[in-house]
């Protein structure tokens, strides 16, 4: 979010320092599968906002003159049973009317585009417009043009306090004790972003979610889509229906997701756990990854896989991301809590942040997704 | 010899994902100044071999080119899996319980 909010506003002729607490890529955009993933979306702002990144890729692989491994495969959501069939038809029939290019496919059908998956599989969704991007060469491409513009980088360099002055400038300070002036300040720290806002007093709820996947050798492709699972889904719009997921499964929140990567290898994922800050891939991820995919998949047993990774989605309590000024703080801006979806919204991230800076006029779309909703009442406590 | 490399900085540094030495420079002179960096910009060690071969070659032209200690610029943390495994391995384990 920071690279992409970055390279808008240089576009724009502001002056931008970006302070990077680790390294290039050192939080999600490094530990992330690749996905611009629509299907998994519920109708509403993200997947508006979605549709309207891809449209930015397409401009960006041209404006930034850099290959960004972009691909488009589609993909299919894989169902077991009549309950899971019965939820996905109507789950596709609501993003169909919002504008997604998704259909059912019978089992002929599916198994026709994915001769290899188990049997027990009874039928599919497949949408053409599943994409995918390679996040390091996105995060390359913005840093590039961006830099040419006059961005400054600075990895390694934590932020340890924000003082907004009597003037209405920010004087940031950092770990070195190097001081810097601004006057708009954005927090796109991802998962720590709720640390950042409380230095300016400010309440962002983020809470990470871990995310194992997989990463295997180069192979062939498998089917002509990528593949995910209705079950995962499914106990995510439908909390009350019973399903066969074990205890185990549930602790993990264990999904399938099978993405074909820029150079070949596919992407295997992936958990959701509470974890923590805890960046760590642990045997009982890896184990129940490989074991699932084994068994969607059962050819990919004697193929090896040569990486595992792990990262920490910034999930909001309400589903949506943090997006715009804090009206108690002239001037603080946050982008954050894009879950799972930060690769597929960082252009339009920012995108919205840079105009909102740079004084365009508001878009009232974006209210829903305003800090101001999470802002705390003085004198009452931070939770 | 056809194949023989005529410029030396044609020469491939990670041999799996065919990264030149060139590559690896311009990286470096962007301030992409340590393994991780360098691969994360060029691909340099996300191949097969994880980076087993080349990523000591790596630090030390990230030594050379810098001035950096190349003992700071050395990996030292692995995690699993070390070498590629096959998929099959958890049920294998299972089977001779």
């Amino acid at each position: 979010m920071g690279m992409s909010t970055a390279y808008y506003l240089t576009l724009q002729g502001k002056r931008v320092l970006i302070l990077e607490a680790g390294i290039f890529g050192a939080g999600a955009s490094g530990a992330c599968d690749d996905m611009i993933l629509f299907q998994s979306k519920k109708p509403g702002i993200n997947l508006e906002l979605a549709f309207e990144s891809l449209e930015l890729y397409h401009a960006l692989n041209v404006d930034l003159k850099h290959d960004l491994g972009f691909e488009n495969y589609g993909g299919m959501v894989l169902i077991k049973d009549q309950k899971e069939l019965e939820i996905m038809e109507e789950f596709v029939q609501q993003q169909r009317m919002y504008g997604l290019d998704v259909v059912m496919l019978d089992e002929k059908e599916m198994r026709k585009r994915q001769p290899h998956i188990s049997s027990r599989f009874i039928a599919s969704t497949y949408s053409p417009m599943d994409a995918q991007i390679d996040p390091f060469h996105v995060m390359y491409g913005f840093f590039h043009v961006a830099k040419n513009l006059g961005l400054e980088y600075r990895k390694k360099t934590p932020v340890v306090g924000i003082e907004k002055q009597g003037n209405g400038d920010f004087r940031i300070t950092t770990q070195s004790g190097e001081v810097f002036e601004a006057t708009q300040v954005v927090n796109a720290a991802g998962t720590w972003a709720g640390e950042i806002a409380a230095m300016v007093g400010e309440n962002v709820p983020i809470t990470p979610k871990r995310g194992q996947i997989i990463i295997t050798e180069k192979i062939p492709m498998v089917g002509e889509t990528n593949l995910w699972s209705a079950e995962y889904l499914v106990s995510k719009l439908r909390p009350e229906v019973k399903t066969e997921i074990s205890e185990e499964h549930k602790a993990l929140g264990l999904g399938f997701a099978f993405t074909r990567s820029f150079g070949g290898n596919y992407l295997i994922g992936s958990t959701r756990e509470y974890a923590g800050f805890d960046t760590r891939t642990t045997m009982e991820g890896v184990n129940a990854i490989v074991k699932q995919a084994v068994s969607y998949i059962p050819l990919l047993k004697d193929i090896h896989f040569i990486r595992a990774i792990a990262g920490l989605r910034p999930s909001t309590p309400d589903g949506k991301m943090i997006l715009g000024e804090h009206p108690d703080v002239p001037g603080f801006y946050t982008a954050s809590g894009h879950e799972g979806d930060g690769i597929s919204l960082a252009p339009i991230t920012g995108k919205l942040l840079s105009d909102m800076m740079c004084g365009a006029p508001s878009d009232s779309r974006l209210e829903e997704l305003s800090p101001v909703r999470f802002a705390v009442v003085k004198g009452e406590q931070v939770q | 010899m056809s194949d023989e490399v005529k410029d030396p900085k044609d020469v491939l540094i990670c041999r799996c994902e065919e990264v030149t030495l060139r590559e690896i420079e311009q990286a470096i002179d962007e301030g992409f100044d340590t393994v991780n960096d360098v691969k994360r910009i060029t691909r340099a060690g996300m191949g097969l071999c994880q980076g087993r071969s080349c990523s000591k070659v790596i630090a030390r032209i990230i030594a050379q080119r810098t001035g950096k200690n190349i003992e700071e610029l050395l990996q030292n943390s692995y995690r699993y899996p070390v070498r590629p495994e096959k998929f099959k391995i958890f049920d294998e384990e299972e089977s001779h319980e």
